[in-house]
């Protein structure tokens, strides 16, 4: 799971069908889960890319379904992948991202997080994240 | 999922058999601010979204099931056309 903001609401009238009613939120991770974020870059190269020359992800936001009736700026957990699909209401629905917790406060110490050998990428996204 | 902007179609005289038929669509991610990103991916469109459109699109072995086909050989899948969104800057 991955830890973001809420930044934006998105509404779609045409949609799969079994995507049903559900709310889609515009999520931005939070900068120290940029590396869990590029593994869904890695399906853009999969699916062919043809720009090159960029090495960030063009697109750091996520939409995700919301079931927790979070609002813009909470700051959300958010689930990627199957467990996403149960949460959002069954195998059945195509999504591939869902809020699975609002979040009431979250502390992150720098750190420990240097001590336990994170790169010094990650720590500088980290301060950036969270001054 | 994440939302971008159809910026045209393609059209490939050979292809694997397993995407005949299938309308691609070359989708370019935006970013969180809704500025347009610089890349291109290459969706399946179930949905007959156009040039100009805002799509969410989905990856996944699981959503392709589902929504085009299991047969279908790509990952990112439309499943919505956007009419509209609000992002609020942070």
């Amino acid at each position: 799971m991955i830890l973001g903001r809420v930044v934006g609401q998105v509404w779609a009238t045409r949609r799969d069908a079994r995507l049903g009613r559900a709310k889609l939120l515009v999520v931005r991770p939070t900068g120290i889960y940029e590396p869990a974020f590029d593994e869904i870059a890695s399906g853009e190269i999969a699916s062919g890319e043809i720009a090159s020359g960029e090495t960030a992800f063009g697109a750091r936001h996520l939409v995700a379904t919301d079931d927790l009736d979070a609002g813009i700026g909470d700051q959300v957990v958010v689930c990627l992948g199957a467990p996403a699909r149960a949460s959002a209401g069954g195998n059945d629905v195509p999504v591939d991202a869902a809020v699975m917790a609002v979040v009431d406060r979250a502390e992150i110490d720098l750190h420990a997080l240097g001590a336990a050998g994170a790169g010094p990428g990650i720590r500088r996204k980290l301060t950036e994240a969270f001054g | 999922m994440w939302m971008g902007r159809v910026v045209g179609r393609l059209w490939a005289a050979r292809q694997a058999a397993s995407l005949a038929g299938r309308k691609l669509l070359l989708v370019r991610p935006e970013t969180a601010s809704g500025a347009e990103g610089h890349r291109l991916i290459v969706a399946v469109d179930g949905l007959d979204a156009g040039p100009g459109d805002r799509v969410i699109v989905a990856h996944g072995s699981r959503v392709r099931d589902l929504t085009v086909g299991a047969e279908v050989a790509d990952q990112d899948v439309v499943i919505g056309i956007v009419d509209g969104h609000e992002l609020y800057p942070s």
